[in-house]
């Protein structure tokens, strides 16, 4: 079916950006402009089940620490390691984060580091976290 | 073919995507963008509850006081796997292979489907533990947050099932795989702020 459905409406988008004037004029943005095409390294399927596998026994973990006796600090810091652990997991291999631009990159980290300044300052002042 | 050469200067015709300026398919960028507002959006929500779990009324529960820790680990592992789902359907239609991206598609809207019914579930217990919207403050901030969350699986879901829509009238060929990542971005991300709510919300002790 996906070979009946080529048009020619894709192709111009997709297939052959080169004969675009934007790229007959920067050659050297070729690789940029072709990255959207996701035939860059993406990880195969196999290794998307390994880091899903890897995400299920750090959760089992998470949840293990729960019921383990420790200091309250030491369990917050284990339980947040853990959590940035899989977040990044996540981002970096299924959102592909850690393949595509790094403006990408950029974008989404700005957004996650405003929003931990902002409410961190905000939780410290109103003494939440202390 | 030669509708693919855009007259110099570029004007930009319905579904031809800029990518001169930036290098990337601006729908993309545009979903990058709306993410980190989101990050924004649940920080004031995670705020909120870390600020009021403990206020409520003598002798009212406080969420903390029902939760169902195994339950809910359990709930997490469904989203989680979700996003292994979404993953390979996103793989599926870069292969070209449109009965498995319909299938993994499927797959991702049922595991998103039982951790929205488990939500429902979790939500009616705590209703009849006495535990509703406007018991305390506690309370509201704790529904507001992960009924938000709900809300945005929901709508992922929606948008999932629509993709299987639009492949099996055969309008969803691998060179539009864009649209299956685009939506793949907001599915992973609705899966990695639960990561943060379950860490945040259910494990981390709530002492004061």
């Amino acid at each position: 079916m996906a070979e009946e459905q080529e048009g020619e409406g894709a192709v111009a988008t997709e297939e052959e950006p080169a004969a675009t004037p934007e790229l007959e004029a920067a050659p050297e943005h070729q690789g940029a402009l072709l990255h959207h095409g996701a035939q860059h390294s993406h990880p195969s399927p196999v290794k998307y089940v390994g880091i899903a596998i890897l995400l299920a026994i750090i959760t089992g973990l998470e949840v293990g620490l729960y019921y383990i006796h420790m200091p309250e600090w030491l369990l917050v810091t284990f339980l947040m390691v853990l959590a940035l652990l899989k977040f990044t997991m996540v981002a970096a291999f299924f959102m592909h984060l850690k393949f595509d631009s790094p403006m990408l990159r950029r974008l989404f980290i700005t957004g996650i580091v405003l929003a931990a300044v902002v409410y961190t300052v905000a939780l410290l002042t109103l003494r939440v976290l202390v | 073919m030669q509708t693919a050469i855009s007259p110099a200067p570029h004007t930009p015709a319905p579904g031809d995507h800029d990518y001169a300026v930036t290098g990337i398919d601006s729908r993309k960028l545009g979903m990058w963008g709306f993410l980190a507002s989101e990050c924004l959006f649940f920080g004031a929500l995670i705020s909120s509850h870390l600020l009021y779990r403990s206020r409520a009324p003598e002798g009212v529960h406080k969420p903390h006081d029902v939760y169902d820790i195994p339950y809910t680990s359990v709930s997490s592992f469904v989203l989680l796997m979700s996003s292994l789902t979404m993953v390979l359907a996103l793989a599926a239609i870069q292969r070209g292979d449109d009965r498995r991206l319909r299938t993994w598609l499927l797959a991702t809207a049922f595991l998103g489907t039982v951790f929205i019914g488990g939500q429902i579930y979790e939500f009616t217990v705590f209703t009849h533990e006495g535990l509703n919207l406007s018991t305390s403050v506690a309370a509201s901030s704790f529904f507001v947050l992960t009924g938000f969350h709900g809300v945005h699986v929901t709508v992922g879901i929606l948008w999932l099932m629509s993709l299987v829509g639009i492949s099996l009238r055969g309008h969803l060929p691998a060179e539009k795989h864009l649209q299956v990542e685009i939506a793949g971005l907001y599915w992973h991300f609705v899966d990695i702020v639960w990561i943060f709510i379950f860490t945040v919300v259910y494990l981390v002790p709530n002492t004061h």
